[in-house]
Parts: C-alpha cells; sequence; structure tokens
C-alpha cells in the first residue's frame, strides 16, 4: 500500500496501564486517514491496521512519540 | 403401502445421480440445489448491509461490509457503492436481491500502466473455512463459488482465489456481458493447500476488472491450484475496462458453498447479517445530538473512561475510527457539558471490549460521571477487525 509521508503514525499511551504498571505502556498508534478523522490502533499481531504499521516501520520509518 | 426399492435416482438426461441410496442403512445423499441452512461461507453476499456509508472513493472496506475496492496506479480513484437495484435489473432482481457492490472506473487519463489495478476483495476467516466440512486436501471434495455480475463493458475478466495459509492460488476467467448472468464455478482441493484454525485469512477473493502487467503473464495457468505469485495472478488482461472512464464493474448473490454444486442463494435476514458483519466492523454511534449509551466516569478530573463492551466479540483487538473535530463529543455532567474533539485512546482493550478516554480536554470533578453525546453530524465511533 502506499503509506502517507506526512503526518504518519504517532505513538499512543494506555493511560490505565501506565499508571497500573507505573511507567509508560505504548500499546496503541494513530493516523489521520482524513482531516476529520482519526484511527487509533492497538499493538494487536492479528489487527490488520497493525500489520501495516509494522510493513510502514520496516520500510524505516519512526512514528511520532506519545505525548 | 407399496415399498419403491431402488439404489439410486437419476434424471433421465444426466450423467450423475440426483439421489444415492444407500442399500442398507436407510439413509441417501442428494444433490439438491434447494436452500439448506447455514451453507453460504460469504457474509453479506446479497449486499444488504453497509454500517459505513453507501459510496466511497477510498480503497479499503468503506461500503459494503466485508467487501473492498482495492486499486493502485490510478489518475482519478475508482468509486466504490452499494448500488440499489431495480426491476430493470433482470436476474439477480427476480431472485430476490436488492443491492449489488458496484465499483465505477475513474478517468485513467494515462492509460494502462504495469502498475495499474482495480480489483474487489473479500476475505474468508480461515478457522470458518477450516471447520466448513471441506476436505480441502481433497481432489475428489469441492467448494463451488458463485455469484451475480455484470459490466458496462463486455469482455473476459478473472477471478482468483489465494489460500494464504499455504501461498496457493486458483484462478478462472469470467466472460461478462453488459447484462446480469449468474456465474458458478466448482474448485477442488488440493493435496498442498493449508487452512489454519485461527482468525486469519483462509481465503481471500478477488473479482478483477484490471490488472496492469506487473501481476499477470500471457502463460498464466487457470483453473488449477498454483504456487502464488505477484507477478503471475491471471493471464494478461486487456485494458478496455481501466481506460474506459466511468466504467462499471458489480456483484451480488456471492456464495461459497462446499460441495459441487451451487445451490440457490442463501438469502438471510438483515438482521442476521448485521450480526455476522460486527465481529469484523461495528458502527458504535453516528447520529448527531444522540446519546451513545456510553457512560464517561472521570477518573481525574481532566480525564474521562468510558467502558465499552462489543457485541458480539470482535475478530481482533478492533482499530478505533472516530470522527475527529471541534467539539463533535460532549459529556453531560452535574447540570454542565465537557465538550472534546476526539477520543485520546483506547486502554487496556481486547476483542470483547476496552476503555475510550480523552484527558486533553474534559474538566470536571473526579468521581462524577456523564453521558456521552455526539455533538457533529461527522462525529461518530467505530471500531474495525477487518482481515
Amino acid at each position: 500500500m502506499t503509506y502517507p509521508t506526512n503526518p504518519i503514525y504517532k505513538l499512543v499511551k494506555d493511560v490505565t496501564l501506565s499508571a497500573i504498571e507505573g511507567k509508560d505502556v505504548i500499546n496503541q498508534v494513530k493516523i489521520k486517514p482524513t482531516s476529520n478523522s482519526e484511527k487509533i490502533i492497538p499493538f494487536h499481531e492479528a489487527n490488520t491496521d497493525y500489520q501495516e504499521y509494522l510493513e510502514w516501520v520496516a520500510e524505516g520509518n519512526t512514528a511520532d512519540p506519545a505525548d | 403401502m407399496s415399498t419403491l426399492k431402488v439404489n439410486a435416482i437419476r434424471g433421465t438426461g444426466a450423467s450423475s445421480d440426483a439421489i444415492s441410496v444407500n442399500s442398507t442403512d436407510g439413509t441417501c445423499t442428494a444433490n439438491l440445489t434447494n436452500p439448506r441452512s447455514f451453507r453460504n461461507l460469504i457474509i453479506n453476499g446479497g449486499m444488504q448491509v453497509a454500517q459505513r456509508g453507501s459510496s466511497s472513493t477510498s480503497d479499503g472496506v468503506h461500503t459494503v461490509d466485508r467487501f473492498a475496492m482495492g486499486y493502485g496506479g490510478e489518475n482519478e480513484a475508482p468509486t466504490q457503492a452499494q448500488h440499489d437495484l431495480t426491476s430493470s435489473d433482470t436476474g439477480p432482481w427476480e431472485k430476490g436481491f436488492r443491492n449489488s457492490f458496484h465499483i465505477t472506473n475513474g478517468n485513467q487519463t494515462g492509460g494502462a500502466g504495469a502498475g495499474d489495478y482495480a480489483q474487489i476483495i473479500y476475505k474468508i476467516e480461515a478457522q470458518d473455512l477450516a471447520n466448513s466440512g471441506w476436505n480441502y486436501t481433497s481432489t475428489s471434495s469441492y467448494i463451488t463459488l458463485s455469484f451475480w455480475v455484470k459490466s458496462s463493458v463486455a469482455q473476459t475478466y478473472y477471478v482468483r482465489l489465494n489460500a494464504e495459509d499455504a501461498s496457493k492460488a486458483y484462478s478462472f476467467a469470467i466472460s461478462v456481458t453488459t447484462s446480469w448472468q449468474k456465474i458458478t464455478k466448482s474448485i477442488p482441493g488440493n493435496s498442498n493447500l493449508v487452512v489454519n484454525e485461527d482468525n486469519g485469512c483462509g481465503l481471500a477473493l478477488y473479482f478483477i476488472p484490471f490488472y496492469g502487467t506487473n501481476f499477470t503473464t500471457s502463460g498464466h495457468t487457470n483453473d488449477s491450484w498454483i504456487t502464488d505469485s505477484g507477478s503471475d495472478q491471471v493471464t494478461d488482461m486487456t485494458s478496455t475496462w481501466w481506460t474506459t472512464n466511468d466504467a462499471t464493474f458489480e456483484v451480488t448473490g456471492v456464495q461459497l458453498e462446499v460441495g459441487d454444486t451451487a445451490t440457490e442463494f442463501e438469502h438471510r435476514l438483515y438482521g442476521d447479517e448485521l450480526q455476522r458483519c460486527k465481529r469484523y466492523f461495528q458502527m458504535y454511534a453516528n447520529s448527531n445530538g444522540k446519546y451513545t449509551g456510553i457512560t464517561a466516569v472521570y477518573y481525574t478530573s481532566t480525564h474521562i473512561e468510558c467502558m465499552i463492551r462489543y457485541e458480539p466479540e470482535m475478530r481482533a483487538t478492533p482499530s478505533l475510527i472516530q470522527g475527529s473535530g471541534s467539539n463533535y463529543y460532549g459529556v453531560y455532567r452535574d447540570g454542565n457539558r465537557d465538550d472534546f474533539d476526539s477520543f485520546s485512546g483506547l486502554n487496556a482493550s481486547d476483542h470483547r471490549g476496552g476503555s475510550l478516554y480523552n484527558n486533553t480536554a474534559v474538566n470536571a470533578v473526579s468521581g462524577q460521571v456523564g453521558a456521552v453525546i455526539l455533538n457533529s453530524s461527522s462525529a461518530y465511533i467505530s471500531f474495525s477487525a477487518e482481515i
């Protein structure tokens, strides 16, 4: 597939698990498919959006850091 | 009363038995073409359900549930649509179909490039195929694909099946005209086929209006399971459909069933199909000015958590897809309303549920609760676990 070049993916913190574990847990990533929509993708191996994200990372790209 | 004792019943002009009678145990095997329930492995094959909308130029699943449009190399994007059939759609209309999955080509001013393509994709969950009863490693065991198809450009098109767990593919040609016609194709098993019992893709179906030569060869082998090759997916195709502005290609009544006979399409109720579709996609809320059914709990004064549960449970942990814009969402609590643009993320989620949260725009008192409402006609909350 053709990935957008900019903006790209942005990592998202799981605030619940981060609070429970006392450290930042990054387990999702955000992308804006259109100007007025947003997709938040969990790091789950069977999720096909996550599989596309991993392909994008494998091509040498890096997501923006989480807030 | 008398008893008719036979071993088989066969039509006078037929080459095989319609009914084979077991001579000892009182049972028979019948080659039925009339309906039996739960035999169609395709969900939404009648194209009834379209949770996301009725028209889109995006690739992927964006209109008819479970069916995706794919394209590449375009000068102008094709349009996918859930298309309303009328009594003029002779054939499928009389068979009770009221919708089709419809592609309208864009204006491909650059002609047909080698890397250009347009396709319709349907992916069957592997465990559904593994448990279907098809003895897929046997060459004498069949699945049968049937569907209605029509195009504004009469030509030869191709259908391709990809058994992804085995990296094996099977393609066949279809001669499509400007009138609706029903295609049936029985496909045997193969000793090299593998279908995992998991939630991945067991079999992908491709209906192909056009593939450029990067994906085709003149010597491609049709009507046989062969090793999947990205550069040899079907026979070289004429580019007429791709180079015809606003050319159309549509399908409906897609059925895949175990056995070597195409039975009548298994019409299912809208509610039944919707429930099956929701394993892969759920439009949770999309009505402006309506409550979403979601309760927000103020975890802190500036952080809400909104517990949700997917019904039915989804194929995999889903992506959250939401509208995002100025004050699209609100929380009514304690006589006031907190507005925010979008949910910040989905916490501690799996395929059964999770918690939407926002920690950027809300402000109340920790421990308060409120009701989430949509403030915009462009606001929506959906979850996708498509294959």
